[in-house]
């Protein structure tokens, strides 16, 4: 049985195989990344919105902690939406430069946010919620993508 | 379990590594402008007294800097626990180091015992501070992974290494102990290089090279073993040197074995990472893990020429391996440093990470420093180029000294001017 540490960690590995392929197609030719770009975007907007929509709720529920660590995670993702939207927009306006400078910004962002989660939130979260582990794995893979 | 580590108002203030690295070039300077002035063949002795006080210009000064002010950043992160009252505790330490050091400095090349007297306390306690507080802080460590383990195994070879280095300048002091110098001496190096900056490097790098590059994973048993079996070597390696000399050959190999493995398998990771990008970062690494092979080879060659090319391993070491890799770490380390906190206070409109520094400064630096080992190592037998290399040296440290420095002075106009706050971008993404 898959714990939320598990499928989460997972899905962050999933990520980033996006993320390396979006570098790669950029890298031969930027106009051509578009779409990987978008793939990517659609695939992280979809893990934050687990942990927004789902997970975290259950954890704050469950705990009591609405301003603890889940509230830091939600502000690092706005963060890491904002460089998101802006690398589209670097592909749009053919500008290489931005586009990696964003890409370099957000991988590092992106890898002290996956650490931070994986290293302390979700070990805690497994110990809370690990009666519900199943539910809300369940709950998370059937999510729609607001 | 501690979480505080994941809110950014109890994570450590920029302020707290930025000194450290801002601090830390400055000293490299000072250690090639001491080389520019030196003598080629004075500096062929590992234990003249020119040759001390560049070293630790370097070690003390540029290294000891760096290493501390990244503990104190990355533990949070890597870790997940932050070290109690880290902004004080890193601004008391960091005045006795900085003090600390100078005097030491002073000390030896003046041959001055205030100085050296004064330096005991001053970097006893500089020291003593920060690897206590960071070992408590380690101690309540809950998920104990290889690089919380390697930083942990890395503290206890720093303190040691500490300890032996101020027993080492009171034997300036008191001539009394003067005797057991060259050999705690020698201890205290090969510790000190391997222990606490080796140890620390191969744990920060199973984490750095997947993280910043999309390089594979290190293997497990590379996680699990690598730094056990280099403590057992570093062990084995202090009781064969100082109670059965000829064996002593036996604790090196094993030590430079594994080195060389890791530095092999840096290599290949690099090779092997997902992101196309090759940045003067991946150029630091590549050479980093160049130097760390010729010189695990050369030390162990060393044995049979009655140590005369002791020097030659500490540049190869110290300044290619160990120097390459802080470098390389500040680069990255410090504009992001700069952009997260910026980004966290609302500032939106900021420059990214690779708009901060100047590519063609960073590559220059890169070169210059690249040239200056080249030059110091063929000024073995060529001592003319000694002045030259150190002269490189000299302005690529200058040079780095400004492109750490060009991203704080964007994180001060920023903070000056206040932009207004684009709240746009809280809005979700559709």
């Amino acid at each position: 049985m898959s714990t939320i540490k598990d499928f989460l960690s997972a899905d962050h590995t999933k990520c980033d195989e996006l993320f390396a392929h979006m570098e790669d197609v950029a890298s031969k030719s930027l106009s051509d990344a578009k779409e990987a770009c978008l793939e990517f975007q659609q695939e992280t907007e979809r893990h934050f919105q687990m942990e927004e929509r789902v997970m975290f709720l259950e954890f704050e529920t469950k705990t009591g902690m609405t301003q603890g660590p889940t509230a830091m995670m939600r502000q690092e993702h706005t963060q890491m939406r904002g460089l998101m939207s802006k690398m589209c927009d670097a592909i749009d306006a053919d500008n290489i430069d931005k586009f990696f400078g964003l890409s370099e910004t957000l991988m590092i962002l992106l890898q002290q946010h996956n650490m931070k989660e994986e290293q302390m939130l979700y070990p805690m979260a497994q110990q809370h919620l690990s009666a519900e582990s199943e539910k809300i794995i369940q709950m998370m893979e059937t999510l729609i993508v607001e | 379990m501690e979480l505080s580590g994941l809110s950014v108002d109890q994570a450590p203030p920029i302020s707290a590594p930025l000194r450290f690295y801002l601090t830390a070039p400055l000293f490299a300077i000072i250690a090639g402008i001491l080389i520019f002035f030196s003598e080629s063949s004075i500096l062929m002795s590992r234990y003249s007294l020119d040759s001390i006080v560049i070293t630790h210009a370097l070690t003390l000064g540029f290294l000891g800097f760096i290493m501390l002010g990244s503990l104190t950043q990355m533990l949070p992160v890597l870790a997940g626990v932050i070290i109690p009252k880290v902004d004080n505790i890193s601004k008391i330490s960091y005045l006795f180091l900085t003090l600390g050091t100078f005097s030491m400095l002073l000390g030896l090349s003046l041959d001055s015992s205030t100085f050296t007297t004064l330096s005991i306390p001053l970097l006893g306690v500089g020291f003593i501070l920060m690897i206590t507080v960071i070992s408590l802080a380690i101690l309540k460590v809950k998920n104990f992974n290889a690089t919380v383990k390697a930083m942990a195994t890395s503290l206890v070879f720093a303190a040691f290494t500490v300890i032996m280095g101020l027993f080492l300048l009171y034997t300036y002091i008191n001539e009394d102990f003067a005797q057991y110098r060259n050999m705690i001496a020698n201890v205290h190096s090969v510790w000190g290089i391997f222990g606490f900056a080796g140890v620390l490097i191969i744990g920060v790098t199973f984490q750095v090279l997947p993280m910043f590059y999309v390089a594979p994973k290190f293997k497990r048993f590379c996680k699990k073993r690598v730094v056990w079996l280099i403590s057992s070597g570093l062990v084995i390696w202090l009781f064969t040197s100082i109670f059965v000399e000829s064996y002593s050959i036996i604790g090196k190999a094993w030590i430079a074995t594994f080195f060389w493995a890791f530095s092999t398998t840096v290599w290949l990771k690099l090779s092997a990472r997902r992101r196309p990008i090759s940045d003067v970062t991946v150029w630091y690494w590549r050479s980093a893990s160049l130097f760390l092979t010729l010189g695990s080879f050369l030390w162990i060659f060393d044995e049979y020429f009655k140590h005369e090319y002791i020097v030659m391993v500490a540049i190869l070491l110290g300044g290619g391996f160990i120097l390459s890799i802080m470098i390389g770490m500040l680069y990255k380390i410090v504009p992001f440093l700069v952009w997260f906190h910026l980004n966290a206070m609302g500032y939106m409109s900021i420059p990214t990470m690779n708009e901060m520094i100047n590519k063609t400064l960073a590559r220059t630096q890169f070169v210059l420093f690249m040239a200056s080992l080249a030059g110091f190592i063929c000024s073995f037998y060529f001592p003319y180029l000694l002045q030259i290399s150190a002269g490189s040296f000299t302005i690529s440290m200058i040079i780095l000294q400004y492109n750490v420095i060009a991203p704080v002075l964007i994180y001060v106009k920023v903070k000056k001017t206040k932009p207004d706050f684009d709240m746009s971008m809280f809005a979700k993404v559709d």
